[in-house]
């Protein structure tokens, strides 16, 4: 990588009506890592339903916690944690991850790639998925990406309609075979 | 019935209770019965080679008569219905011919065995829909691969009935294919396994609710099994208006509840169960039975036929006077003398050897009557709650006591009167395309339901049935 793009923090809040949203994001601590985890797991385990190529790892929790780790204090990266409101304002309910990479031959040359979001179903509805959009994508662009782009099973279907209703179309395809 | 139940694993399985002699001698009665039943149905299936013929219901003069019934004459009767194909209906047997259509995946206790071998099942089906709801009922197995593949095979063969019964289709596919093809379709669309159990099993709760001096409302329900049955019962109970936040459902990962481990996967692979885990969230539990069973007003448990999935400390552990249906045939998951012992009011089961039997054949007769006579387009769960509440009407005219919150088989002048509340709600529902009144319903459905047994008699009289073999082994009801 070059010239890296400056490093500020991300969840700058595009939002309204947050009052009624059942939860609020912000950048995630290392502290949150154990309350983490589970959520990613249960996102990588989704993503296993959809196509037994994603064949979620053994040694996925130990992982998952490291990259968390490096994530959370990487300022290429960008690590959200949701937690609940009232009551449940210490419940960590949802996690954004997502990462700026350079493109070297196209325009814009920075990319924020969204590599996993999720959210504990009893959270989900209520316009919560499209304010963790619009957080992870004001902090992605705070961090230089000129464009955002979403990773996801090719058969999850209601992730294709949720990025494809906020203007996203398929770019690149990977395609995959086991050897 | 539904799918397993959080049983222990054989290794973690407590001891079971010594059973005494007496239990043992009635157990072992019971299976050598059962094998016996089956030995003999064998014996007499090849004897009748099948249960249903074609019979016509005109009258044949001389060979003169084709051409009415057939060409030229019939000409006519196509082009009238090519002008208005509502008017098949009325020309055509289609006001009263249903298709019992499965895949074989999930036939009775049997499992996945195929369309072939459902065929004798839903042979014995048009059997009942013939003798007890008056409805001519066409076996169909199809061979079908996928859940679109049953989709389109049923609407390719829809026009010529009036109603179409689904049968032993495993879930969770089962409630795709019927969401479906009760969208696609003009006639009624029902699945027995999902709709008629679980509309007997609310119709005996609303009598066991009243016999406690409960109200759905208030009451604390645990339903053991998340199959096609139970999941309906939620959504009916939820329907009545119990709190969906007081049901837990427990299946053999234990307590369905939002953030149990599996929800995800849940609601890609059977969306129905996911929204009831949202909705219910575990009714405020997490754990197994043990955990969601503490102080509960009703047990409904419809699960895999495992003895003793639920036990008498369970049922020592609900409120007081607590409501158990125990639904899984043939061994149900609590004996009701066991579940009496421990302190039920009511008890319920699907065997017909047990008071309070839960029974679809109590429901599916009577809706398909029903929903033909008025010609209805579909059969919403208002329809259905309609029939549970007539069921338990039923039973209550007769005389309501904690062994009577079901009509039997054999009460059945209350079968008319469930048709006629189908009808009723049909119309008032604005899905029937003939809008009679509660009388005519009424009538009809007594002149219909009453006909068959008539008919099989009087067949049997002139000889034109073969009287019943004397065969090897001892003569008794399957029923």
């Amino acid at each position: 990588m070059t010239a890296r793009p400056s490093a500020t923090p991300g969840a700058a809040g595009a939002s309204t009506d947050r009052a009624t949203r059942p939860v609020h994001v912000r950048p995630a601590r290392e502290a949150d890592i154990p309350a983490l985890v589970p959520l990613l797991l249960r996102l990588k385990r989704l993503n296993e339903e959809f196509d037994p190529l994603l064949k979620v790892r053994d040694d996925a929790d130990p992982q998952a916690r490291q990259i968390l780790k490096a994530q959370i204090a990487d300022p290429k990266a960008v690590v959200l944690a949701a937690e609940g409101v009232g009551a449940e304002k210490e419940k960590v309910v949802g996690i954004v991850r997502a990462i700026v990479r350079e493109r070297p031959f196209y325009a814009p040359p920075w990319e924020g790639v969204i590599l996993d979001i999720y959210l504990l179903p009893l959270y989900r509805r209520r316009g919560v998925g499209e304010y963790l959009l619009d957080e992870v994508s004001a902090a992605l662009k705070a961090k230089g990406a000129g464009i955002v782009t979403a990773e996801f099973p090719a058969q999850n279907e209601i992730a294709g309609r949720f990025y494809a209703k906020r203007g996203f179309r398929p770019v690149t395809s990977i395609h995959a075979r086991p050897l | 019935m539904a799918e397993g139940v959080a049983a222990p694993a054989p290794s973690e399985r407590p001891a079971r209770r010594k059973s005494t002699p007496a239990e043992r001698s009635a157990e072992d009665r019971r299976a050598d019965q059962t094998d016996l039943l089956g030995r003999r149905a064998v014996e007499l299936s090849r004897f009748y080679a099948g249960k249903i013929e074609t019979v016509p219901k005109v009258p044949v003069r001389s060979l003169h008569d084709f051409a009415l019934w057939y060409s030229p004459g019939v000409a006519e009767v196509s082009r009238a219905i090519r002008a208005d194909p509502e008017l098949a209906f009325e020309l055509t047997g289609r006001w009263n011919t249903v298709a019992i259509v499965t895949d074989g995946s999930r036939v009775l206790g049997l499992g996945d065995i195929g369309p072939e071998a459902a065929l004798p099942v839903m042979e014995g089906k048009a059997l009942l829909f013939k003798f007890l709801g008056g409805v001519d009922a066409v076996a169909i197995p199809i061979q079908v691969g996928s859940p679109d593949e049953f989709i389109s095979t049923v609407e390719a063969i829809a026009p010529a009935f009036g109603g179409i019964n689904m049968e032993d289709t495993a879930s969770p596919k089962c409630f795709g294919i019927l969401e479906e093809l009760s969208k696609r379709l003009p006639i009624p669309v029902w699945h027995d396994d999902q709709l008629g159990t679980a509309a007997a099993t609310v119709a005996g709760l609303l009598n066991a609710l009243a016999l406690t001096d409960r109200s759905v409302g208030e009451i604390r329900t645990v339903l053991v099994g998340a199959g096609a049955a139970n999941l309906v019962t939620a959504r009916l109970l939820i329907a009545l208006g119990h709190a969906p936040k007081r049901i837990s459902l427990v299946d053999q990962k234990g307590v369905l509840h939002a953030e149990r481990d599996d929800v995800d996967e849940l609601s890609v692979r059977n969306p129905w169960k996911y929204r009831l885990a949202l909705a219910t969230d575990g009714g405020g539990r997490v754990g197994g039975i043990p955990e969601a069973i503490d102080g509960a007003d009703v047990l409904i448990a419809a699960s895999t036929p495992v003895a003793e999935t639920v036990r008498a400390e369970h049922v020592k552990a609900m409120a007081r006077g607590p409501i158990v249906f125990a639904l899984a045939n043939p061994v149900p998951e609590i004996w009701p003398d066991v579940a009496r012992a421990a302190g039920a009011a009511v008890v319920a089961t699907g065997r017909s050897d047990f008071p309070n039997q839960v029974n679809n054949s109590l429901v599916f007769p009577a809706v398909f009557r029903g929903v033909l006579d008025a010609r209805a387009r579909s059969i919403p769960d208002e329809v259905v709650l309609a029939a549970a509440r007539e069921l338990a009407r039923g039973a209550e005219r007769r005389g309501r006591t904690v062994h009577h919150i079901l009509p039997t088989m054999e009460e059945s002048e209350v079968f008319p009167e469930v048709a006629a509340a189908v009808g009723d709600t049909a119309v008032r529902l604005g899905l029937a395309r003939h809008r009679l009144t509660h009388d005519e319903f009424l009538e009809r459905a007594r002149t219909l339901m009453g006909r068959p047994a008539r008919l099989v008699r009087a067949l049997a009289r002139a000889h034109l049935t073969a009287p019943m073999p004397r065969g090897t082994i001892g003569r008794r009801r399957a029923a």
